[in-house]
């Protein structure tokens, strides 16, 4: 995020797109509850009647997948009504000229047409949204999974620099990481192209740095993405994966295609806290620790540093992870010694400017947020204050593309995934949880009555449900959640794997998948033939 | 920070008239609940006050029940304010915890907090320290009742919107201690809508509340969607106190009209 | 006799909520919230809210496991890792650094991520190191 959890209160606008903010980060709602109480206006921009609409001040139900249009759309009213933010644009920005010639194009009427939203709310929300004198943008994987993710997130940059709403408290453009530490994993290096601090493996002296720090020849050459990883074990080009904790099998679109992509592995270890279908898979499985049992930081979304306190021993012969990794590394012939999880951070912070100054006992009380460059430093609240980190903020000239498949006579219905309120990502750690799994304890296909009637389809029945890649079947729940000719699946179930059916296409840039669109057809299952 | 409590505890420790001290300790930079077995501890001992008074206030009579679960011969020291009395009183009256293993530990609250809390009886009659506060004229209330009733259930309708069904102000709550939870039961409440059955979900539980809530308030310092609970629970502990002169809490011998269950 | 609470940070979603674990004589017995934490004050939702239930869950592996025969049986620490770094070390050599990718974990602490990466890069000698952030 570039802006701090508590900022959001005092936001005056606050438009949530692609966020199902209330059931996967509870605990930003809250803050979007009690701005809404002060009196700010709240917008909502998705393809579904989440609960956080009915906070909301207007619902702008777009049509799956046309974000661009939409925000597009928002921008042109801005620019035609002069309600852009002048001052800001001409000292802090480039490229609006560029920019302008695109959305100029965008007229209320067509964009109208594209996203399905009535012209008179594309102006409302222009107008509270430019007019706020702290208007705040919060974002989900509603935004970034999709082919054209990443014109999707510069479309919000550009929307928050048009009317200068970033740079200072309550504003900015605000993704909110959807696991606990995915933050963390990013700081840390976990990504093909850069080590710890964004710093990237292409960079001679960045490399030679890391060489020298760590006593190894490193290799200058970009790895692959998760979604690479997949088929080029098919192809034969990775022989061997190691695992951490993850579940791609349920996790990542095109499961039937992962799973090959697994079992066509000369070697798979897999270390997790419970068997997984991943694990399942594995040559080798080793017992890790749960975040109760060991000690180490997770850094949130808003970039806040925080302990993790072990408070109990690990089951059995379970081991803490951090220990596994190094006697691996012992193992493999390249020696770690590291006597505790404190004196890894003090290698973070060496090697990593934005970590600098981070030291456990810093920790204590609040954490601290990063940047934090020095242990005099006292942490960042908010990025991109008088400056962006590239200079000056770009406008990106986007134009609208469909998503990369559409609903056809074939496969007559859209459907897109997420969460349920009491699950979490594939469930290996909420359907190990007994009150949880008491609330809800199976996939439901969320669909519109009107749909399900001319379907022949009533509440609780099983249906079949069927994309280019796979079929699935599912009882079904009848609501008006979703809009006529959209489904909704969650993710989590392993019984009901809606990533059977998810698109694996992705965007050219983050090569994230299209998880929230794609074409599928829904059959009714005759009683007694559920599989 | 209080002399006196750090004194006494100490004496009853060293005494080895209890066997451990439930209280508040001062830790990492944060406030949470601890058992103290070991006088050393107590010089980190905390009693609630971070940022503001009473901000860190946790529900030690809950955690007590389990103390008492897992050491039933066992005598424990706890810290109590006005309504930790009171809720230790009922809890003896409904079989949580047994009066003779209880050796309560009382604070008085300060005017600002009892402000906040619009607070009938800020104190606990086992006063050993801190201020013997003044009953607090509630507001609150008096404003839904000065609504009319299509009005208020506009109103609690609008805050009910809001809930997320995280339970919060059940599992925080020290004077829900049943095997069974109602808010459960599939029949009575639909499991996996988000906001849960509104008004039904609210309303079960303020009924079952009844001679229960003893107004502490830590379910709406829970509750992550701001709803006003501790105004609906007064709300229904002024129609108690009304219909029924029960007022949860306050006398040893007399049980509440909804505790008709004998136990030999 | 010991009972204390220890403060954590939640291990699901990227609020961050401090919460508080419950320990009795060495058992996690439940959960409540930080009342201090400035992410949450007080508040969880319901998954944080039950973190002491998968924890203690029965399910949990507790031991490591290797293949053989085609079915994953229960093994020592040294078989399982041996037999891990030998693998890992023939593939490297048969076929390349490249040759093997991993996936680091956004449940996982820094440290542990850190170390993955370090492992990865410097032990293995690929950048192929990703994790399901785009997920
Ligand atoms: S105020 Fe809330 S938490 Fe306290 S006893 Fe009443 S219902 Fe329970
Ligand atoms: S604490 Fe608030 S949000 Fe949570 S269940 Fe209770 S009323 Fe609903
Ligand atoms: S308690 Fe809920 S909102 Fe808070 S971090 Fe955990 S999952 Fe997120």
């Amino acid at each position: 995020m570039t802006n701090s959890i508590e900022e959001i209160e005092s936001a005056d606008c606050i438009l949530i797109f692609g966020s199902n903010t209330s059931i996967a980060h509870p605990l930003i709602a809250t803050r979007v509850f009690r701005a809404k109480a002060r009196g700010a206006k709240v917008i909502v921009a998705d393809p579904r009647k989440i609960p956080i609409v009915l906070q909301s001040d207007l619902h702008l139900q777009h049509r799956l997948g046309t974000d661009v249009a939409l925000i597009n759309g928002l921008m042109h009213i801005i620019l035609k009504n002069g309600w852009e933010r002048k001052a800001f644009i001409s000292e802090r920005t480039e490229n609006l000229e560029e920019f302008r010639k695109v959305v100029e194009k965008y007229s209320p009427d067509r964009v109208s047409e594209i996203t399905g939203v009535p012209v008179k709310d594309l102006e409302t929300a222009a107008q509270y949204y430019a007019k706020a004198e702290r208007g705040s943008i919060l974002y989900t994987m509603g935004i970034t999974q999709h082919t054209t993710g990443v014109d999707n997130v510069k479309s919000l940059a550009n929307l928050s620099m048009l009317t200068g709403n970033i740079g200072r408290e309550s504003t900015g453009v605000n993704p909110l990481r959807g696991q606990n530490n995915v933050q963390g994993a990013c700081d840390m290096g976990g990504l093909p192209n850069v080590y710890s601090g964004y710093q990237p493996v292409t960079d001679q002296a960045v490399r030679q740095k890391f060489e020298e720090a760590w006593r190894a020849e490193l290799s200058a050459r970009v790895g692959l993405t998760a979604t690479e990883m997949f088929p080029a074990a098919l192809e034969g080009r990775v022989k061997a994966m190691v695992i951490l904790g993850e579940n791609p099998v349920l996790s990542d679109a095109d499961s039937h295609h992962v799973e090959k992509a697994l079992e066509a592995l000369d070697f798979l270890l897999v270390i997790d806290i419970f068997n997984t279908p991943t694990s399942d898979l594995a040559h080798v499985v080793l017992a890790g620790a749960s975040f109760a049992e060991k000690e180490g930081t997770f850094t949130n979304t808003e970039r806040r540093v925080q302990m993790v306190r072990k408070a109990i021993e690990p089951p059995g012969d379970a081991r803490v992870d951090w220990r596994i990794i190094q006697e691996l590394s012992n193992r493999l012939g390249y020696s770690m010694d590291y006597d505790s999880p404190r004196a890894v951070m003090e290698e973070i912070a060496r090697v990593t400017p934005s970590y600098a100054g981070i030291r456990y006992d810093r920790l204590q009380g609040d954490g601290l947020q990063w940047p934090c460059p020095s242990t005099d430093h006292p942490g960042t609240k908010f990025l991109h204050q008088g400056k962006f980190t590239r200079g000056k903020g770009l406008f990106s000239a986007i134009e609208y593309k469909p998503p990369a498949e559409v609903a056809d006579e074939a496969y007559p219905f859209q459907l897109t995934t997420g969460r349920i309120h009491v699950h979490y990502h594939t469930g290996t750690m909420t359907r190990n949880s007994p009150s949880l799994e008491r609330e809800v304890n199976e996939c439901l296909l969320e669909i519109n009555p009107e749909d399900a009637r001319e379907l022949g389809i009533g509440e609780g029945d099983r249906v079949l449900v069927s994309s280019r890649r796979g079929s699935v079947s599912t009882r079904v729940k009848l609501t008006e959640t979703e809009k006529r000719g959209t489904v909704f699946m969650p993710f989590h179930f392993f019984e009901s794997r809606a990533n059977i059916l998810t698109n694996p296409m992705f965007d050219p840039v983050a090569k994230i998948p299209e998880f929230k669109v794609c074409a599928v057809k829904i059959e009714k299952m005759e009683t007694g033939s559920a599989r | 920070m209080s002399k006196k409590i750090k004194e006494t505890v100490r004496t009853l420790l060293v005494e080895g008239k209890i066997r451990g001290f439930l209280g508040l300790i001062e830790r990492d930079g944060h406030v949470m609940p601890h058992l103290f077995g070991d006088p050393q501890e107590l010089e980190h001992l905390s009693l609630g006050d971070h940022g503001r008074a009473g901000d860190a206030r946790y529900p030690l009579n809950q955690i007590l029940i389990q103390l008492m679960r897992a050491y039933p011969e066992e005598t424990f020291a706890v810290l109590v304010r006005g309504c930790d009395e009171r809720g230790l009183r009922e809890l003896f009256k409904w079989q949580q915890l047994r009066e003779e293993k209880v050796i309560p530990i009382g604070l008085g609250c300060p005017e600002e907090l009892a402000r906040a809390c619009e607070c009938e009886k800020p104190f606990p009659d086992n006063l050993l320290d801190g201020p013997k506060g003044e009953k607090v004229e509630g507001q609150k209330v008096a404003r839904v009742n000065a609504m009319d009733i299509d009005a208020r259930l506009r109103f609690w309708k609008a805050e009910f919107d809001r809930c997320i069904k995280c339970l919060g102000c059940r599992n925080i709550c020290p004077m829900c201690f049943c095997k069974e939870c109602t808010l459960e039961e599939a029949n009575l409440i639909d499991s996996g809508e988000i906001p849960p059955a509104n008004p039904t979900f609210h309303l079960v539980r303020a009924i079952h509340m009844v001679g229960r809530c003893i107004d502490c308030g830590l379910c709406e310092e829970a509750c992550p969607a701001d709803i006003p609970l501790r105004t609906l629970y007064k709300k229904v502990a002024e129609i108690v106190s009304e219909e029924f002169g029960y007022k949860t809490g306050y006398t040893v011998d007399e049980k509440s009209p909804f505790n008709i269950i004998e136990v030999k | 006799m010991e009972f204390k609470t220890v403060l954590t940070t939640c291990p699901y979603c990227g609020c961050g909520c401090g919460l508080l674990l419950e320990i009795l004589d060495g058992r996690l017995i439940g959960t409540l919230p930080s009342k201090t934490s400035p992410v949450n004050q007080g508040r969880l939702c319901v998954k944080g809210w039950s973190v002491h239930e998968f924890v203690t869950s029965p399910n949990r592996l507790i031991r490591p496991l290797v293949r053989k025969a085609d079915r994953l049986v229960e093994s020592s620490w040294d078989e399982a890792l041996d037999l891990s770094a030998r693998r890992l070390k023939e593939i490297k050599e048969r076929h390349g650094p490249d040759s093997i990718a991993v996936l680091t974990s956004a449940k996982c602490t820094n440290e542990e991520n850190y170390l993955l990466q370090k492992l990865t890069r410097a032990a293995i000698g690929t950048n192929n190191i990703d994790h399901c952030a785009r997920l």
